[in-house]
């Protein structure tokens, strides 16, 4: 069985630092080729920090009802 | 442009912070020594040594010594501006302020001009390395935001204040020059509690009620025009007051009581508009505190038009206690909570990222401790304010403040411990 295509992680509405708990979770489980998916409702900045020092590359898109999307591939 | 968010990069080293957060409960534990050795004299006038004493153990140890200590870490990481040599900045405020403060108390219960003139020397050197760290990095912001605005104006309050309680030590140390001492230490606690620890409280509020309570943001008006007003209107009101115009004084007074209310009431309707059911556990120290602030702030505009009421020494104390324990110590304790686990975690998380999975957040700090804390929190604020009209409530006031000083250590020192051992195991495991 394929793995698919990308792992969603919803952490809109949730306190810090669980949405970043969850991503960081997520990271760990990421196959090559798959992408992950992150709602949050603002910007997450120390994530960025983190993606980046780690060669992660990401877009980040705001969200029509408030909130940014932000689409992770791994290095 | 987009204001800097929490950075590895930017981060202090975890020793910074916290230094002032460990050492601060302690001092809400001496307070709860100090009340209880005087027994309940001590809240027959706030003009007495004691009553000054505990004031300045409760508002120098634990208020200013958590709030420098937090400054080390918001202008990194919220302004965006690094300190240079973060861990000798640290030390040189911290170590000064605690022993400035041990000897200011000491000097309030009876040792002399020789105390005053050691804690003079002493506070004058930690708030002055303080000062000259923060403002330099402030003013060098590289995006202005409502934050950074409300710092600023907190630390020029700070500035005065400190300027003033210095000349305070210095007649009482030295003497030798006449002073309005009456006015000046009016000026003093005003220019303290309202300038430096409301502006700074609403700076930090701005970013971390949204952030933590998952509410919507502060209005504009409210977060970009409340410092300016409180500032101008503190301005005003001691230009009145050194110059005898009581009135007009009183006047510029009740638009900084109205201003605070605005600020307070704003804030408890943030609260009740979040967006998660399930109340965080630092939700209760916001309310006590917003309550506090605006009841404290309400009571004061009141006893301006019962002239007779205005200076009773019972009505003073109960402001006092709800300006200084109900809204200050109560939210700083709040934010710790919030702030010692937080940085814990994302120091682990730089260093054990990819190696090893840190320990979850309520791994680090439970929520079961945070609220009960909270409630013996809110019991001491209440047996304090029953002590000041029934004088035997202050024994189990003074047991209610050690307790819940000392809880608030231990809670913050697990928190320390946890985060070494995390360290040092992962360190052992490569």
């Amino acid at each position: 069985m394929n793995a698919p295509e990308e792992l969603i992680v919803d952490g809109r509405g949730l306190t810090p630092p669980e949405p970043m708990e969850r991503v960081v979770a997520a990271l760990d489980m990421l196959q090559p080729g798959q992408r992950l998916r992150f709602l949050i409702h603002r910007q997450p900045y120390p994530l960025y920090d983190l993606l980046s020092r780690h060669h992660y590359r990401y877009e980040i898109t705001p969200l029509a009802e408030g909130g940014f999307e932000i689409l992770i591939s791994p290095p | 442009m987009n204001p800097p968010g929490l950075s590895y990069d930017q981060a202090p080293p975890f020793s910074v912070p916290l230094r002032f957060f460990l050492t601060a409960p302690w001092f809400l534990f001496l307070a709860a020594a100090v009340l209880l050795w005087e027994g309940p004299g001590i809240l027959a006038s706030r003009w007495l040594p004691a009553t000054l004493a505990l004031t300045h153990l409760i508002v120098l140890g634990f208020m200013a010594q958590v709030m420098l200590g937090a400054l080390a870490q918001i202008l990194p990481v919220v302004v965006g501006v690094s300190i240079a040599y973060p861990r000798w900045i640290a030390m040189l405020i911290h170590v000064p302020l605690t022993l400035g403060t041990l000897a200011l108390a000491s000097a309030f219960l009876g040792g002399g001009p020789v105390g005053f003139q050691i804690a003079a020397g002493l506070l004058g050197f930690s708030f002055s390395a303080a000062l000259i760290t923060f403002h330099r990095a402030l003013w060098r912001a590289p995006v202005v935001t409502d934050t950074v605005i409300a710092l600023r104006c907190a630390l020029g309050a700070l500035l005065v204040t400190v300027a003033l309680g210095l000349l305070l030590s210095g007649y009482l140390g030295w003497g030798g020059f006449s002073l309005p001492i009456l006015q000046v230490t009016n000026l003093h606690a005003i220019w303290g509690l309202v300038g430096w620890t409301a502006l700074l409280v609403a700076g930090v509020a701005y970013q971390v009620v949204p952030m933590f309570q998952i509410t919507p943001l502060y209005p504009a008006w409210l977060s970009r025009g409340f410092a300016p007003v409180v500032t101008a209107m503190l301005i005003v009101g001691t230009v009145l007051t050194l110059n005898s115009w009581p009135l007009a004084a009183t006047v510029a007074g009740a638009v900084l009581a109205v201003t605070l209310i605005a600020f307070a009431v704003r804030t408890l309707l943030l609260l009740y508009q979040r967006r998660r059911k399930i109340g965080d556990p630092t939700l209760i120290y916001w309310r006590i505190s917003m309550i506090s602030l605006a009841t404290g702030a309400a009571g004061w505009l009141l006893t301006r038009w019962m002239p007779e009421g205005a200076n009773a020494p019972a009505i003073e104390l109960l402001l006092g206690i709800l300006l200084i324990v109900g809204f200050p110590v109560v939210v700083i304790n709040g934010m710790l909570y919030k702030i010692v686990p937080f940085l814990a975690w994302f120091h682990l998380q730089a260093h054990l990222l990819g190696r090893a999975k840190p320990p979850h957040i309520k791994q680090l700090l439970p929520e079961t401790p945070i609220r009960r804390q909270g409630w013996t929190l809110l019991i001491t604020l209440l047996l304090l304010l029953a002590a000041v009209l029934y004088p035997l409530f202050l024994y189990p006031a003074a047991l209610a403040l050690g307790m819940t000083g000392g809880w608030l250590g231990v809670n913050l020192w697990r928190v320390a411990q946890r985060y070494r051992q995390a360290l040092a195991s992962t360190l052992l495991d490569r």
